[in-house]
């Protein structure tokens, strides 16, 4: 583990609303959000479903854009990008790991991680076994998604988010598919490559015990903060329970 | 309306052009097998009428001894009518033309084969009815004056009415000559007595018999046909050149009206097993969510099964409706084209029903295997919401060539992904073979007679026109064409009918007499090259030894009626697409007739310095000239008469990519669908749509890539059986497809595939990624 991350990405969300069209009714995902997260943080989003933290996660990516405020990554406002300005910063700034794990079956571990690299910058992805081995899963390489467990999906799923030593790294609900033991293991991995790389992590989840072992923890409801703290002593990942 | 119906309205509602694919898809079949099935029907019943209405004989008999046979023939229980006639053909002068034409009488009470007056009257002495076609052609009609030569000269025949009859709805000359122009053979029919004056004959040559109510009966046909021993040609209603080729033409109706169904059917049932596979997996969870709620496994059976039955009934009861439609204008267009005198056109509610029944079957079939599997879904399983997560591993391509290991992630992802759903693949590339099939055999066809076409005109009769004599001549009359401003040259030939007999085979042709060097015709063996003419024995054409089963080295007994017999050995084989006939030298004919064989025709060829009317006109001024030919016309002509072949062909055609669309469109949403997540991950992640689009373009178009050299390989061979059932003594098609032909159509389909996954493509462009890359059922 000796890459890091060659980019520090300050994030600044002010006055940010995002509206969504459902039939004949608008549902307001987030309401004038103001936010600022410092580079190399382990941030928790958690609140209940429906609350906007998903929202706020798609937002920072790129994926979506808000209705109104800005939302500026790295002295970039993302909300004057056109769509491919927007897949370029994906590709360059962005890891992405998901709570269904999203991979492609026909292809191996270390595929799934080269074809990222291969398809958005043209390296041959030598770095693929490297990225495999952070997450644990040097001796798996060649194996399918359907002979791996979900953990080691998900492991699969985090080592192709960090493929392309992004200095943001955004997971949503990245336990939400294993079990107990599994998802704490995740959970250390991220905690454990955040301060090894110094990424920002920003992960996304209504368990609130997750929030122990963050820097920080935002917590939305009905798509406003109503509580933005630092943790000033987190535990490990190990210590977790839920 | 229940639950479940509402739901199974608007999943369809879901899915429209998926579905609406496949109603189309069943659509064109059903009605493509309703308009061929019915106009089949129709036409049948067109022509049996007709028979019925005109006493169509059931046996003919020229030449030999009539009255003798007449006495047999009447004594037969099974004989209903019997009439003896005058049939001769003689040079007709018309208004600016000339033509060789046939006189047929007419016995003073006829009774069998019987004229159906389109307009005038019964022929009075002295006048003569003319057939439809040659009237058509010529603008002809009551009150025009037709010359006829007889032997004392011209004899002028007032016409006094326009006929049809059942011996000229495809107006053939004979079985070899069965596609003519009016230019170059016309029918009149005269009362006999005149006839018999025309044709310089004391007694009638021909007799005709009219079985008891028209009914085939092989034994008397046997018997009769025994009686007949020394007759020239003996003929039944079915071998009667035009009742023959008429058949044949039916014959392919009701050939159509299976094949095309089928293939539209088994296309349908395809892309309707495809979409609701597709369906099925889908609703997993819901279908989890039903069985554990209480509903029984048969319910679901019956629900998915309403899947494959809503574009069934969709497609096929305006089907149904639509080919009933298309079979009467089929028909009516068909009957007035061809001048059948009785046009019968119905509709059979038994056949709407089967094709319904049909296209129904079809589309519960292609559901029967989802619904089943939605029926066995074990509810605890399903309600997890994971699909199954397909088995990885190597392509088979990276298994065999471990360099194929190498090559970049995005091919290799392509390649397996043509392994990873291996049902899938298997009917999109079944698909792509069956349009393959579809296009190719129609465009066989086209390629085929064009190729005939050319073959003919360009390479056998190479001559420019031909010319018939009123009688034999000598080589000063062929010099004297020489002499037209714009002749090069003029070669003699002579035309005998004759029947040529071999073993108990005897098959009526006409013995083609040429000089051993003639630069007019050309022979060519089975493989198109070249064979010399002047052999000891004739050139036969493969036809001819088809029907007699004679061999190369082998005799032919040929009879001239009225001159006799000779052996002729058989010294090659030809090939030529038109007609089947015995080719001779004069020196060989004179050799073994024991006589001199005289001209009785001219084939000339232009110098290309006038025009080729200036020398039709020139020549016909001679009052030798019987009729005159011109090949270019004649080809002209008969290109011309390919013209409703090509339309249908074309809508063939338009059919076999409406149906390559459908299917492939289908197959290539239910792949894009399956990728909805991928395809959201990989974009998420930063690559470009244009990347994503690529990606699933390759993979899609390499099963498309696979299907193509099977449906090339399989549309050539269908196409060549196809070909191979026309084959006769009047017509000798085999297959000659042009390589671009198969080249067209192979792009043609990648076209269409690209085309069949734009909208899919047009999915990925708005695909909503924040709900996708959440959404654990996309």
């Amino acid at each position: 583990m000796t890459t890091k991350a060659t980019t520090t990405t300050e994030i600044h969300l002010s006055d940010v609303s995002k509206t969504y069209r459902v039939g004949a009714s608008d549902v307001h995902a987030l309401r004038s959000v103001d936010l600022s997260i410092e580079p190399g943080q382990f941030v928790v989003i958690l609140g209940p479903s429906g609350s906007g933290k998903t929202t706020l996660l798609n937002l920072i990516g790129a994926i979506d854009t808000p209705t109104t405020g800005s939302v500026d990554v790295g002295g970039t406002d993302l909300g004057s990008l056109d769509e491919t300005a927007r897949a370029a910063y994906r590709r360059s700034s962005v890891g992405f790991v998901f709570q269904f794990f999203n991979l492609i079956p026909t292809l191996t571990a270390a595929e799934n991680v080269e074809l990222i690299a291969e398809l958005t910058d043209g390296d041959s992805g030598e770095r693929a076994e490297e990225t495999l081995g952070w997450v644990g899963l040097a001796d798996r390489v060649d194996h399918f998604p359907s002979q791996l467990s979900g953990g080691e999906q998900q492991r699969v799923a985090i080592a192709r988010a960090l493929a392309k030593r992004p200095p943001l790294l955004l997971c949503d609900e990245p336990t939400g598919e294993l079990d107990f033991e599994t998802g704490r293991s995740i959970l250390g991995l991220l905690r454990r490559l955040n301060r090894q790389h110094g990424q920002t992590v920003l992960v996304v989840t209504h368990n609130a015990a997750i929030g122990q072992m963050a820097d920080r923890v935002i917590r939305l409801h009905a798509g406003e903060i109503f509580d933005d703290r630092h943790v000033d002593t987190p535990i490990s990942a190990e210590e977790l329970t839920w | 309306m229940n639950v479940l119906s509402r739901k199974l309205l608007r999943d369809i509602g879901l899915q429209k052009t998926q579905f609406v694919a496949v109603a189309v898809t069943v659509f064109l079949g059903i009605t493509m097998f309703g308009a061929s099935y019915d106009s089949f029907q129709n036409l049948q019943a067109s022509y049996d009428a007709t028979a019925t209405q005109t006493r169509f004989a059931n046996l003919t008999v020229a030449g030999g001894d009539i009255p003798d046979f007449v006495s047999f023939a009447e004594s037969q229980p099974g004989v209903e009518s019997v009439d003896t006639r005058t049939v001769v053909d003689l040079p007709f002068d018309l208004p600016d033309t000339k033509l060789l034409g046939r006189v047929v009488g007419i016995p003073d009470s006829a009774a069998v084969n019987l004229l159906s007056m389109q307009s005038g009257s019964v022929p009075a002495p002295g006048e003569i009815a003319l057939e439809a076609h040659l009237a058509d052609h010529f603008q002809l009609g009551t009150g025009s004056t037709v010359s006829l030569l007889g032997p004392n000269g011209w004899v002028d025949a007032q016409v006094s009415g326009v006929a049809a009859s059942p011996e000229y709805i495809w107006p053939a000359k004979s079985r070899q000559e069965v596609l003519t122009t009016p230019d170059n053979f016309g029918v009149v029919f005269a009362p006999e007595a005149d006839a018999r004056k025309l044709a310089g004959l004391e007694q009638p040559n021909q007799a005709v018999v009219y079985y008891r109510d028209g009914r085939p009966d092989d034994a008397l046909t046997a018997a009769l046909t025994s009686a007949a021993a020394g007759a020239v040609d003996v003929y039944t209603r079915e071998e009667q050149p035009s009742n023959s080729a008429l058949k044949e033409d039916l014959a392919g109706f009701e050939e159509l009206s299976v094949f095309f169904p089928i293939l539209f059917l088994t296309a349908s049932g395809m892309a309707g097993y495809v979409m609701i596979t597709r369906l099925v997996q889908a609703q997993r969870p819901q279908i989890g969510i039903m069985l554990a709620n209480g509903f029984t496994r048969r319910t679901l059976l019956r629900h998915y099964l309403g899947y494959g039955l809503a574009p069934g009934v969709a497609g096929a009861i305006p089907g149904a409706i639509a080919g009933s439609l298309l079979a009467r204008v089929i028909t009516g267009y068909y009957t007035d084209i061809i001048s059948v005198p009785v046009t019968v056109v119905e509709t059979h509610p038994v056949a709407a029903v089967v094709a319904v029944v049909l296209g129904i079957g079809a589309s519960l079939l292609a559901a029967l295997g989802p619904a089943l599997m939605a029926s066995r879904v074990t509810p605890a399983e399903s309600m997890r919401g994971f699909a199954p997560i397909g088995g990885g591993r190597p392509s088979i391509i990276e298994r065999l060539v471990p360099a194929a290991s190498r090559m970049p992630i995005r091919w290799r992802m392509g390649l397996r992904g043509i392994e990873r759903n291996p049902r899938r693949t298997i009917s999109t590339i079944l698909g792509v073979v069956l349009s393959l099939i579809l296009v190719l055999v129609s465009w066989g066809m086209i390629d085929t007679i064009q190729q005939l076409m050319n073959f003919q005109f360009d390479q056998i009769e190479v001559q420019d026109a031909r010319v018939y004599f009123d009688g034999p001549v000598d080589e000063s009359a062929i010099s004297a064409l020489t002499t037209v401003d714009g002749v090069a040259s003029a070669e003699r030939s002579a035309q005998i009918p004759a029947s040529v007999t071999s073993g108990s085979n005897v098959l009526s042709t006409a013995v083609i007499v040429l000089p051993a060097d003639t630069r007019m015709h050309g022979f060519f063996d089975a493989h198109h090259d070249p064979i010399t003419f002047d052999q000891n024995g004739a050139l036969v054409s493969q036809g001819v030894l088809d029907s007699t089963g004679a061999v190369v080295g082998g005799d032919l007994e040929v009879t001239v009626a009225g001159v006799g017999s000779i052996t002729v050995p058989v010294a090659g084989a030809v090939d030529e697409p038109l007609g089947s006939f015995v080719y001779i030298t004069f020196d060989e004919a004179q050799q073994l007739a024991g006589m001199p064989v005289p001209a009785t025709a001219a084939l000339i060829s232009y110098d290309g310095s006038v025009d080729a009317s200036t020398i039709r006109q020139a020549i016909l001024d001679d009052p030798g000239v019987a009729a005159f030919e011109d090949t270019e016309a004649l080809a002209g002509m008969m290109r011309g008469f390919m013209g409703l072949f090509y339309a249908f062909v074309g809508v063939m055609l338009a059919f076999g990519a409406a149906m390559a669309f459908a299917l492939i469109f289908n197959s290539m949403s239910v792949n894009i669908a399956e990728r909805t997540r991928e395809v959201g991950t990989l974009m998420a992640v930063g690559v470009d749509r244009s990347t994503v689009s690529r990606l699933v373009t390759v993979e899609n178009l390499a099963v498309v890539l696979i299907g193509v050299p099977i449906g090339l390989i399989g549309g050539y061979w269908v196409s060549a059986a196809a070909l191979a059932s026309f084959q006769s003594d009047m017509f000798r098609l085999t297959l000659d497809m042009r390589p671009s032909t198969l080249i067209l159509s192979a792009l043609a389909m990648v076209i269409v595939a690209l085309l069949s996954q734009r909208p899919g493509l047009t999915a990925i462009r708005r695909m909503d990624l924040t709900r996708i890359i959440k959404d654990r059922s996309s």
